[in-house]
């Protein structure tokens, strides 16, 4: 055996290899969808971030460039105030919702909770429906005068005045809390699930009670899914638009979002004000979801044994029925409630807050969804449609960019891989208000701007990134040695993608399939921004009936959306698994 | 250096791969006949599967050239790249890769229908290599409901089916257990036999090794250390590396001091204060006044009684007992001899004992 240095030219023919390694098939692939998914993700953001640096004169003619947008964050009268609400809502649905979702996942997983397999699908419904139409919902049972358990307690308990208010800042927390629990549930139900039970029982030995087992070993084994759902809890809260729309900024607590879309559209309407404003909301976010995503999700992994043991759950004694009441009152609060509600207020003419047996009514639902009818209202009825088309459409476009981006993540070594591992990130740490303001800012110019297809565009580059993690993690299941089998079999790449690779990736195709279906469905916060007569959402018509018509007529519309939205989640349960639920 | 103008049917220039500034095979050269089985042997992280993936064009080269008969697989230099599924080859994976979501029939017919063969003929041939591997009776269950020794035997039949000029083998037998890795072997060098197809097997396992190859390269680091067939690699291993990886061997630091004629010498080591000679073989390249590691196979050091011939004398530190032989350890100086025994005559715990040197098995090798 010789060996010969190879040094002088080692250089050299690993950059002619480079080259030619990019021309194969799935290089090229890649190279494009890279291109594809940086045009989507970044181009917007980037515009965003140099409107931020115009600022438009008093008379609204002329800009100048300059870090006026950002004093006037601070000098605004309204702006300071609309950040702190922000910090303050986040905060308390931050706290509600981790409180709720742990306490919950906790009586779900460890302990003899009765009906614990049958009610955890109920648990996680909220995660599904629309918060907006949630505080739709919440605003008819809490207003002091209209609000349904208000009336009750006047007529049935004979109190005075009003029990609750739910128009405020602690109405949004409080709406807000219960819609998000959900998602700080799933982070930390796997982990409770899957907990070596002997850790529990070692603590018990020395002599710890189940209070005490449960607050030193428990809960720190899985603090690291509870921190990061807390995250994402309090990131979603800060960009969340509906639910302070409806029930506090007309009662004068703004926030953020709520102005973010005054300057979106609205009389005073500033773009690059707004642009400004979305840079200081993303910054936040996407510094936090960075926090999230680089020092705790991984931890999350390392505390919990993986093996497939049963783990023996706590006997709660007499308090397991204390554990089942609490739990149902959750499901009450945020699933029943809420939609009894909605239906009552949907088939009346007029919303009093009484429920007038002789007067009901279904002439909500027809000038609602009845397009062909003269008294159809378009605005509301255009909804329907375009939220399928959009739904439709998009979950398969994007599911289509996801598998090819994990499979290039997962199952290439080729050019632009770290790039699109790191676009596909991105997305997830800015709120669907903030892209959606740097896509209208980049294309208000375009053809494009006023169709559909610009509420797609943002849609699936918001979105994308929950399909391509379902895939993923299927994908990370599965050997790579089953695609590399096909190509020694003289498959080529595309072959093998199509016989291979796809059929075994058929259950995450399908629950990310519908995943993102269920979020375009009721997608407010993108669609309220980037919207136009003619392309209203199922969400937006609903904002348009509870702006420009009355409660009764917003109520249909949003049972219309609900029951679509069940009907989805009932199709997620039946072919997906919850393992599919990965936020 | 032999730059393809062997008549080897695969030949591999020079192969170069670097995984970012790591060079995990690191110009490494050989040629194998047609219908060859050769082994490339070497402790995990050596290299052995990047070099079989670059055969087999799973990933690309930076350096070097392959070719496989008259086909040049790839060379980056001359910017030629084949891609996997063009270069007709059979490969076996150590997880098997048996796709979970088609019959055992269907994995098999897999590669004949990508080469567009009649659906008669495909039959045909599946039921002709599920027969030679013997899972006709399981040919329309789901991959996911076999043994791992059934799985093998698909994966196996998968590559074959299609009469590869070359067969790939990673680590095929490693997830099985101990009797049915033994009865596997067996059994795969009898098909190999019986396809006759030209073979390349990695495997970490030494004697998996010895027991199929015709030839075997055992690497470290990338690099090639010895090649030739199981006897050679065995009794005459060319280096310390490889006499530590091969079998058990007793390796001692020491110096040649004679080279009395080409190949033959005189070894002396020193262990405290007593400085021996020993007559041994020494491995080319290796010349009188040289540091050089002793390597003496256990069976070829005899405990003999005191005037049979011994040179040192050590005291027996343990013997143990292991059925057909006796395993003893002799502590001479701080060094300990490992040295087989007969059961009927062995040296007991605590014994001086004089060891003697088949000098035809002690051999001088490169440190
Ligand atoms: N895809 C990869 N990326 C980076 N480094 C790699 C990759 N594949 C292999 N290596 C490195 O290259 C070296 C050789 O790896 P290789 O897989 O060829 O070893 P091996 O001899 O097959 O070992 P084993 O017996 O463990 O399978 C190792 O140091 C390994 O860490
Ligand atoms: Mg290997």
């Amino acid at each position: 055996m010789t060996t010969e240095t190879l040094s002088p030219t080692r250089e050299r023919s690993r950059t002619s290899n480079r080259l030619r390694a990019m021309m194969t098939q799935e290089n090229l692939i890649t190279f494009v969808v890279a291109i594809i998914v940086a045009g989507a993700v970044i181009v917007p953001l980037a515009v965003l971030f140099v409107s931020s640096f115009k600022v438009l004169d008093p008379l609204g003619w002329d800009t100048a460039w300059g870090f006026g947008n950002y004093v006037e964050m601070f000098t605004d009268r309204i702006i300071p105030k609309a950040f702190i609400n922000t910090l303050i809502i986040s905060s308390g649905s931050t706290v509600l919702a981790t409180f709720l979702g742990v306490s919950l996942a906790w009586i779900n997983a460890r302990t003899n909770c009765p009906g614990r397999d049958y009610l955890e699908p109920y648990n996680l419904i909220p995660f599904f429906l629309s918060p907006f139409v949630g505080a739709i919902a919440w605003h008819n049972l809490g207003e002091p005068q209209t609000g349904l358990l208000n009336n009750l307690a006047r007529d049935v308990l004979g109190i005075e005045g009003a029990i609750m208010n739910i128009d405020n800042i602690w109405g949004v927390i409080w709406v807000t809390g219960i819609f998000f629990a959900p998602l700080v549930y799933l982070f930390v139900v796997g982990s409770l699930r899957r907990m070596d039970p002997s850790l529990e029982d070692s603590a018990r030995t020395t002599g710890a009670g189940l209070v005490r087992t449960t607050m030193t070993v428990t809960l720190p084994l899985v603090m690291p899914g509870i921190l990061s759902g807390a995250i994402i809890v309090f990131v979603t809260s800060a960009g969340e638009f509906g639910v302070p729309f409806k029930l506090s900024a007309p009662y004068g607590w703004e926030t953020l979002t709520t102005q973010i879309f005054s300057k979106a559209v609205g009389d005073d309407a500033n773009h690059y004000l707004g642009a400004a404003m979305s840079m200081a909301l993303g910054i936040i976010t996407v510094f936090l979801i960075w926090v999230q995503q680089r020092y705790i999700a991984p931890r999350s992994f390392t505390t919990v044994t993986g093996k497939g043991f049963r783990p023996n759950v706590l006997d709660l004694g007499p308090w397991k029925w204390v554990a089942f009441g609490y739990n149902l009152t959750f499901i009450a609060v945020a699933v029943v409630l809420p939609i009894v509600c909605l239906i009552i207020v949907s088939l009346h003419p007029v919303w009093t807050g009484k429920i007038v047996w002789a007067d009901l009514t279904t002439i909500n639902y027809v000038k609602t969804l009845f397009w062909w009818r003269p008294e159809a209202i378009s605005a509301a009825t255009n909804g329907i449609g375009n939220s399928l088309i959009l739904a439709f459409g998009g979950a398969s476009i994007a599911m289509v960019m996801a598998l090819v981006i994990s499979y290039m993540i997962h199952r290439t070594k080729g050019f632009g891989v770290r790039m699109l591992d790191f676009l596909s990130v991105v997305p997830i740490g800015f709120p669907g208000i903030v892209l959606a303001m740097g896509v209208l800012v980049t294309y208000i110019q375009t053809p494009i701007y006023a169709t559909l297809w610009i509420l797609m565009l943002a849609y699936i580059t918001r979105f994308f990134p929950y399909g391509q993690r379902n895939i993923s993690s299927i994908m990370l299941a599965i050997s790579e040695e089953l695609d590399q089998s096909s190509r020694m079999a003289g498959a080529s790449w595309f072959t093998t993608l199509w016989r291979i690779t796809i059929p075994l990736l058929k259950p995450g195709l399908f629950a990310g399939w519908i995943l993102l279906f269920i979020i375009f469905l009721r997608e407010l916060s993108i669609s309220i921004i980037l919207f136009t007569t003619g392309t209203e959402t199922l969400s937006v018509g609903v904002y348009y009936l509870t702006n420009f018509e009355n409660e009764p007529l917003t109520a249909a519309l949003s049972m219309a959306q609900t029951v679509l939205l069940l009907i989805a989640i009932y199709a997620f349960r039946r072919f997906a698994g919850r393992e599919a639920l990965t936020a | 250096m032999a730059v393809d103008t062997s008549g080897a049917y695969l030949q591999v220039d020079n192969l170069v791969k670097y995984f970012g500034d790591d060079k995990a095979v690191d110009g490494i050269s050989f040629g194998i006949p047609k219908g060859a089985f050769l082994t490339l042997l070497g402790p995990s992280g050596c290299g052995k599967t990047t070099t079989l993936m670059s055969i087999a064009g799973l990933h690309t080269i930076d350096g070097g050239r392959i070719r496989v008969g008259e086909t040049i697989f790839t060379s980056p230099k001359e910017g030629l790249f084949l891609p996997p599924e063009k270069r007709d080859i059979g490969m076996v994976f150590q997880s098997y890769a048996i796709w979970p979501h088609m019959t055992v029939a269907q994995n098999v017919a897999y590669p004949l229908e990508i080469r567009n063969w009649d659906q008669s003929d495909i039959d045909d041939r599946v039921a002709e290599v599920l027969e030679l591997v013997g899972l006709t009776d399981w040919a329309d269950s789901l991959a996911t409901n076999l043994s791992g020794g059934q799985q093998q035997r698909a994966s196996l039949a998968r590559a074959i089916v299609s009469k590869p000029s070359l067969l790939l083998f990673d680590e095929p037998l490693s997830n099985l257990d101990l009797k049915l890795r033994e009865q596997m072997r067996v059994e795969l060098k009898r098909i190999q036999n019986e396809v006759g197809i030209t073979s390349i097997y990695v495997t970490h396992d030494q004697s998996e090794a010895l027991v199929m190859s015709d030839e075997i390269i055992v690497m470290s680091k990338g690099k090639i250390e010895q090649r030739g067939g199981p006897v050679e690699i065995y009794s005459k291993p060319v280096n310390e590396y490889v006499s530590n990886f091969i079998g058990i061997a007793n390796l001692m630091k020491g110096k040649v001091v004679e080279v009395s004629e080409p190949g033959i010498g005189k070894f002396e080591v020193t262990q405290d204060g007593q400085t021996v000679q020993l007559p041994c073989r020494l491995t080319a390249g290796i010349a009188a006044g040289e540091d050089a590691v002793l390597s003496v196979r256990p069976e070829n050091v005899h405990a003999v009684p005191e005037g049979g011939g011994g040179v040192l004398t050590g005291e027996c530190i343990h013997a143990i007992f292991l059925g057909s032989y006796v395993d003893c350890r002799v502590k001479w100086g701080d060094f300990e001899w490992k040295v087989i025994s007969h059961p009927r005559n062995h040296p007991r715990t605590g014994e001086k004992v004089h060891l003697r040197f088949d000098a035809e098995h002690t051999l001088a090798v490169q440190p």
